[in-house]
C-alpha cells in the first residue's frame, strides 16, 4: 500500500456519545451527520450511534437524510433542512423525516405537497436570531406563526419545533440571540402550538453553556472528537478524536522522509513549513506538501514502510493542524478524498 | 480488529446523480405522483467541458508526442472514466492512475496503457489550470434564498462581516464541505446574472452567504464560484491566491466531493 487510509474507531465514537449525551442530558443529543458524517461514513456511524441509542438525527440534504433512515430504522427522527423542491419534499414525506423550514416560501411549498398527498408534515420553524443565514427574521416571525397556524388547523402541517443557530461571537450577542429565541417560542407558544422540541445550541455552547440546551442539541464536531479550534481541550470535553489519517512511509533520506499522502489526497498543502506532527520520541516538521507524498523531518529512525500518523488522537489533531492555517478541524476531516479508503475498528 | 472496507461504500463513487431528487417525480405509494413538480437546483453542482480538456490534452501532447496523462484522484477530479479514454483517443502513451483505480480503469482501457509510478506531464496545463489553456471545471451553487441586513448585523459564526449599510443578503449552496474553502470567507466573490458579489462572514460547511446589494437575484439563480476567466467568470486563480492552496488541491477536492454534470 503506497497511499493514505482513514481509520476509524467506533469505541471511541460511541464513549464520546455517551460523554456529550450525559454532558447535555435532560436535553436530548441530536447527532449531526452531513456530509457524509463529517467524512467519517455516514453508513457505519449512524448505524452505531442507533445501536448507542441515539434517537435524533440531523442531515443536511434529503438524500443523506432518507439514506440515514433506512439505516436507522423507523424508531429513530431524522431532521433535515435545506431548502428543496416538491420532489424532495415528498420524498422527505414518504420517509417521515423532520423538515426544518427557514423561508416562508418553504412552508408554502411543504404545505402543497402535504396537501397533494395527503399527509401531514412535522416541521420545525427556523427563527433568525442573529446569524443571518437561514431562517425567519424577528419582525416577520409572528406573520409566519400566523400562517402556520392556520396550515396546521387545516391539518396539513403539525409545528413541533422552534429552532435557532447561534453565532457563537461572543457570550453577549449569544445571550441576545438566546432572548430573541425565547421571544419567538414564547409568539409559537401563545399562538396554541404545544411544541415538542426547542433547539438552539451546537457543539460549543450545548457543551459550556446550560441555558442554551433546551430540549435538544445539535451535535457532530464532539461526537467525532473534534474539537472546537481555539477552544477546551479534549480531556475537559471528555472526548477524543475517532480518527486517524495514516500514511506509509515511501521514502526516507537524510533531510526528509517521504509519506504516501498529500495534497490531492485531501491535506492541505498550506500545513507546509506551518505545522508540526508526531512521531514516537519527537516531533517532526511538514516541510513540503506535494500531489500524491509529503516531505517531513527530521525523522532519523524511519523506514521505508513504517506508518505515520499525521492526525487521530495519539498525535496531532486534525484541530491542532487546523489551527496552524487558521481554519477548524471540521475543514481538515471533510477535505479528506472520499477516495481514501475508510477502515473501522469496534 | 480492523474491518477494511466494511461500511464506507465511497461517498461520491455510488453513482451520486446530479440532484437526484429534483425534477424527479417521487410519490408516496398509493398516493398521487407529484407530477409537475418544478426543478429546481439546490446542490452545488460541478460542470466539467469534455471539449476544453479534448483542446488541452492535444495541446499537451503536441509538444510532448505520446506522453503519459495524470489521471490520478479521479482525473483531478474530472472523472476517470471521461478524462482517461480521452487522452488515449488524443495519443497519450499511457495514463498514470492511483493504484486503486488501476483494476477499475483496466475494464476499459488496454493495461499495457494503465501506469501506476511516474510522472504526468504537465497537468495543470490538461485540466486547465495554468494560464493559456482553458478550465474543464467550473462550480456553481445556488441562491436558496433572500434576506434583508440592516446597517450594523453581522453575518455567520464569529460576525466576521458586519454589513456597512442596509442591504440584501443571499444564502448559496456550497460551503466547505464541498471544497468551497473557509478561507475564501470575505475574500473571494461569486459570479449571479452577470454580476460579481462578495462572499461575506465565515463560509460555513454546506453554505454560503453572499452580499448581493440592491441586484436583481431570486432564490433559483445559478451562483458561479469559478469557471473560465475567459468568458468573465471568477477565476480558480483567484482562489489559489485566497487560500494560498494550488489550483489542482482547490480543483480536486471540488470535482470529488460535488456531483459533476459534462457538456460537449
Amino acid at each position: 500500500m503506497t497511499g493514505p487510509r482513514l481509520d476509524i474507531d467506533l469505541d471511541a465514537f460511541a464513549a464520546n456519545l455517551g460523554a456529550v449525551g450525559d454532558r447535555v442530558a435532560p436535553a436530548q443529543l441530536m447527532l449531526v451527520v452531513k456530509d457524509d458524517a463529517y467524512g467519517h461514513g455516514l453508513e457505519p456511524i449512524v448505524r452505531r450511534a442507533a445501536a448507542e441509542g441515539v434517537r435524533w438525527f440531523g442531515a443536511f440534504d434529503v438524500r443523506e437524510a432518507l439514506l440515514t433512515r433506512t439505516v436507522a430504522g423507523h424508531d429513530v427522527r431524522v431532521f433535515t433542512w435545506l431548502t428543496v423542491a416538491a420532489a424532495g419534499i415528498g420524498a422527505a414525506l414518504a420517509a417521515d423525516l423532520d423538515l426544518g423550514v427557514g423561508d416562508p416560501d418553504f412552508l408554502e411549498e411543504i404545505a402543497a405537497v402535504a396537501r397533494r398527498v395527503d399527509a401531514t408534515a412535522r416541521v420545525h420553524l427556523k427563527v433568525d436570531t442573529g446569524l443571518h443565514r437561514n431562517g425567519i427574521r424577528p419582525e416577520d416571525w409572528g406573520t409566519v406563526i400566523g400562517r402556520a397556524r392556520a396550515l396546521a388547523d387545516s391539518g396539513v402541517i403539525s409545528l413541533v419545533g422552534v429552532w435557532s443557530h447561534i453565532a457563537e461571537a461572543s457570550d453577549e450577542e449569544d445571550d441576545a440571540a438566546r432572548a430573541a429565541f425565547d421571544a419567538a417560542v414564547a409568539t409559537a407558544e401563545a399562538a396554541g402550538f404545544d411544541l415538542e422540541v426547542r433547539h438552539l445550541s451546537a457543539s460549543a455552547a450545548a457543551f459550556a453553556r446550560p441555558e442554551f440546551r433546551y430540549d435538544l442539541v445539535r451535535v457532530g464536531a464532539f461526537c467525532y472528537g473534534i474539537r472546537s479550534a481555539g477552544g477546551p481541550d479534549e480531556p475537559e470535553l471528555r472526548i477524543r478524536p475517532i480518527a486517524s489519517l495514516r500514511a506509509p512511509v515511501t521514502h526516507v533520506a537524510d533531510h526528509a522522509v517521504t509519506i504516501g499522502v498529500g495534497a490531492l489526497h485531501g491535506l492541505p498543502s498550506t500545513l507546509a513549513k506551518q505545522a508540526t506532527l508526531v512521531v514516537a520520541g519527537g516531533r517532526v516538521d511538514v516541510l513540503r506538501v506535494d500531489e500524491a507524498h509529503s516531505l517531513i523531518g527530521p525523522w532519523s529512525h524511519a523506514r521505508i514502510g513504517d506508518e505515520f500518523t499525521v492526525f487521530g488522537p495519539d498525535g496531532r489533531s486534525a484541530t491542532d493542524l487546523a489551527e496552524a492555517i487558521g481554519t477548524v478541524g471540521e475543514e481538515i476531516l471533510v477535505r479528506v478524498s472520499p477516495l481514501v479508503p475508510r477502515s473501522y475498528s469496534s | 480488529m480492523l474491518r477494511g472496507g466494511t461500511g464506507w461504500t465511497g461517498w461520491r463513487l455510488r453513482g451520486r446523480a446530479p440532484d437526484s431528487l429534483d425534477g424527479v417525480t417521487l410519490g408516496i405509494p398509493g398516493r398521487p405522483a407529484l407530477g409537475h413538480a418544478t426543478p429546481k437546483r439546490t446542490t452545488a453542482t460541478a460542470r466539467i467541458s469534455r471539449a476544453a480538456l479534448e483542446v488541452n490534452l492535444h495541446a499537451v501532447l503536441a509538444s510532448t508526442p505520446a506522453g503519459v496523462i495524470d489521471v490520478r484522484a479521479d482525473a483531478w477530479g474530472h472523472g476517470i472514466e471521461v478524462v482517461a479514454p480521452l487522452a488515449l483517443a488524443a495519443g497519450a502513451a499511457a495514463v498514470l492512475v492511483d493504484e486503486s483505480a488501476a483494476p477499475e480503469l483496466e475494464r476499459f482501457a488496454d493495461s499495457a496503457r494503465i501506469v501506476v509510478d511516474g510522472v504526468g506531464i504537465a497537468p495543470n496545463a490538461v485540466y486547465g489550470l495554468s494560464p493559456g489553456f482553458t478550465p474543464a471545471l467550473s462550480l456553481s451553487g445556488w441562491v436558496l434564498s433572500l434576506k434583508a441586513l440592516h446597517e450594523g448585523e453581522g453575518v455567520s459564526y464569529g460576525y466576521t462581516y458586519r454589513a456597512p449599510r442596509d442591504t440584501t443578503v443571499a444564502l448559496v449552496t456550497g460551503g466547505y464541505a464541498q471544497g468551497v474553502v473557509r478561507a475564501l470567507g470575505n475574500a473571494a466573490s461569486v459570479l449571479i446574472a452577470g454580476e460579481r458579489h462578495p462572499i461575506v462572514g465565515r463560509v460555513a460547511m454546506d453554505v454560503c452567504v453572499v452580499d448581493i446589494g440592491s441586484a436583481a437575484v431570486a432564490p433559483g439563480d445559478e451562483a458561479m464560484f469559478f469557471g473560465r476567466p475567459a468568458a468573465g467568470e471568477p477565476s480558480l486563480a483567484d482562489w489559489a491566491a485566497a487560500t494560498g492552496m494550488t489550483p489542482g488541491e482547490l480543483v480536486t477536492a471540488v470535482g470529488l466531493r460535488n456531483p459533476r454534470e459534462y457538456t460537449a
